[in-house]
């Protein structure tokens, strides 16, 4: 079961010198910071795009790189994030920030009780489970016309509006959307590195590492299974809000394989159990393709291929290339 | 109302062959290879695409392209299986996950780059109506239920009765039994994986006429009901897997008929997960038998 022993391992240690890693992650900000000064829009919303789902992967990757379970849920907690914002926002009203909580917030709350059941079953149940999650997330938002009012889905999402104090102020423009969901994505980043880094992200690879182990040793891995699948669904709402504020229209395509299987791949082809890796999956897988136009279709044979090759060849992602060429970098600076 | 109840019966019979059908060769694969297949409904799209193709452009009669879109699947499943399939004998169950959940992706969206994504009309078919008393039914439905009845009679000869079928317990047993004594398991697992290609395309050209669109997103839906079907029968239990299609068929067909057509997709996740809750081992099992 714990995914340590298999092909599919995640890379935890850190191969280059810890200050090149943070030169290149503030050499990173700073390019980020000024991409609007030398990218035109069609680009920035690909950047936007991949801001967006790297929330919904870092859940993922707690799931899969540090509990060492594989889930396809995740499309559904990030399509159920974006109807709970959608509807906050056109019903109540409420501004971004609150839509934004609250979809983490319900979105978890869901999870929490599917959790449950499908956190009893391992290996091949566990990922049929979780993509019955899907299909029933999907039958819901179908059906559920009068909340969700269907195939229709919602349209006329209002755009973010950070509303302080007596001059609320609505985002529109593709500059002000990037520069909120990079602080956004970066705020986000930096929860989940502070989570998995804390004694409770040693607990959980623990449970990657040997289960029975880590129960012996006094971790409760029940609740532990619990809390991070709780909480990855909560990352995935947090997507789902930002997702539904961009594109300022929520539809039951949102369950669709398409999302899980971009999230997966993202986790997976970045390297699971690598923040890194994810952050780099997600400009790589998405942010790319979008940029080049590549159509769906051709994005999924893409994907596909990657998957194989992941399988066959890659058994942990870009991450380990990453490392080398960070390690080279570092050897040409001395 | 009795009559209703009837029809519902009748449809969910032949719903749940179909699905059956496709189901019988996911469980066999998962047998040999414990891995499952979640490109397993891709074969069930690509038969009824081939046997598509070969009618309208090549011009064939109906029965000649059930036979033709068989081979033509068997023989993808053949490079595929010796390309990818053959490889993850030995691989841990996320490789096998990973690794089918890819080739669904390629396929189906070769398909749909190749052919367009619009919804085709599938030509061809016995649709002429048998009546019995009340109740007419078309011929191809009646086709349908008898051809997987037959099939899974070949198959449970095959299992029990044949070398390749004792091989295929072997390998579903123990690996390393199986080499200790001469098996070859990828030559077993390649066999076992381009037969239950063919089955799911036999599966697929038998209900082209009756479904009548032909899309390459139609693989997926199936793949999912499978799920449902194989964790009921058992996993590798081939029988089991015939009741259970039709469990779900009639299951589907009931909660179409009574509660609402928007629902019958559902049904068989609901069923997948009460079962894996309550009876993992499915209905029928001693253990996961074969």
């Amino acid at each position: 079961m714990t995914i340590n022993s298999t092909s599919l391992q995640a890379t935890g240690a850190h191969v280059t010198s810890r200050a090149t890693s943070r030169l290149m992650g503030v050499a990173i900000l700073i390019a980020l910071l000024g991409a609007p000064l030398v990218l035109d829009n069609y680009y920035l919303h690909a950047v936007i795009i991949s801001m967006i789902f790297l929330l919904p992967a870092h859940g993922l990757n707690l799931i899969v790189g540090y509990m060492g379970m594989l889930s396809l849920a995740q499309g559904a907690f990030f399509g159920i994030g974006s109807y709970v914002s959608a509807l906050a926002a056109m019903h109540f009203g409420t501004p971004f920030y609150v839509n934004f909580i609250l979809a983490g917030l319900v979105t978890g709350l869901i999870a929490l009780p599917l959790g449950i059941p499908a956190l009893r079953l391992r290996t091949y149940s566990f990922v049929m489970c979780t993509l019955g999650l899907v299909v029933i997330g999907e039958a819901v938002a179908k059906n559920w016309v009068g909340l969700t009012r269907g195939d229709m889905g919602l349209s006329g999402v209002p755009q973010p509006v950070l509303g302080f104090g007596a001059h609320p102020f609505t985002v529109t423009t593709i500059t002000g959307y990037y520069y909120l969901y990079l602080v956004i994505a970066v705020l986000m980043t930096g929860l989940f590195y502070a989570l998995v880094s804390s004694p409770a992200g040693r607990s959980m690879i623990a449970i990657r590492d040997n289960e029975i182990q880590a129960e012996a040793l006094g971790i409760p891995t029940w609740n532990y299974k619990l809390v991070v699948f709780t909480i990855s669904a909560a990352f995935a709402g947090f997507g789902g809000s930002l997702y539904a504020h961009y594109l300022t229209t929520v539809s039951p395509l949102t369950f669709q394989m398409f999302y899980s299987t971009t999230i997966l791949i993202i986790v997976l082809g970045g390297g699971a159990g690598s923040i890194r890796g994810v952050v780099v999956g997600s400009i790589v897988f998405v942010a790319v393709s979008e940029a080049l136009r590549i159509s769906p279709e051709y994005r999924m044979v893409m994907y596909g291929l990657m998957l194989l090759l992941l399988v066959f060849w890659l058994p942990n992602g870009l991450t380990p290339l990453i490392d080398r060429g960070l390690a080279m970098l570092s050897g040409a600076r001395k | 109302m009795t009559e209703l109840l009837i029809e519902q019966i009748i449809n969910g019979i032949v719903a749940g062959s179909v699905y059956a059908l496709v189901a019988a060769g996911m469980t066999m694969i998962f047998g040999v290879l414990r891995a499952i297949n979640f490109a397993h409904g891709e074969y069930y799209m690509l038969g009824t695409f081939s046997a598509w193709y070969v009618i309208t452009k090549l011009g064939v009669s109906y029965p000649v392209a059930i036979i033709l879109a068989v081979i033509i699947t068997m023989g993808i499943a053949a490079v595929i299986g010796r390309l990818v399939m053959q490889g993850l004998v030995t691989a841990p169950f996320q490789s096998g996950v990973l690794a089918t959940l890819g080739l669904s992706l390629i396929l189906q969206n070769l398909i749909i780059i190749t052919f367009g994504g619009t919804y085709k009309i599938f030509p061809g078919g016995w649709l002429e109506p048998v009546f019995f008393g009340d109740i007419s039914l078309a011929w191809q439905r009646i086709i349908i239920v008898l051809v997987t009845i037959g099939v899974f009679v070949a198959l449970e000869f095959l299992v029990q009765r044949t070398r390749m079928g004792k091989a295929m317990r072997a390998v579903s047993q123990n690996t390393a039994c199986c080499l200790v004594n001469g098996i070859d398991i990828e030559r077993v697992v390649l066999g076992t994986f381009v037969l239950g290609g063919g089955l799911a395309a036999l599966s697929g050209v038998l209900t082209g006429p009756i479904n009548v669109t032909v899309y390459g997103g139609m693989g997926e839906a199936i793949t999912l009901k499978t799920f449902a079907v194989i964790v009921m029968g058992g996993m590798g239990n081939v029988r089991g897997t015939l009741i259970a299609g039709w469990i779900l068929g009639i299951a589907e067909s009931f909660v179409a008929g009574f509660i609402g057509l928007q629902y019958r997709d559902a049904v068989g996740f609901v069923i997948l997960i009460g079962m894996l809750m309550v009876r993992p081992t499915g209905f029928f099992s001693v253990q996961s038998r074969f």
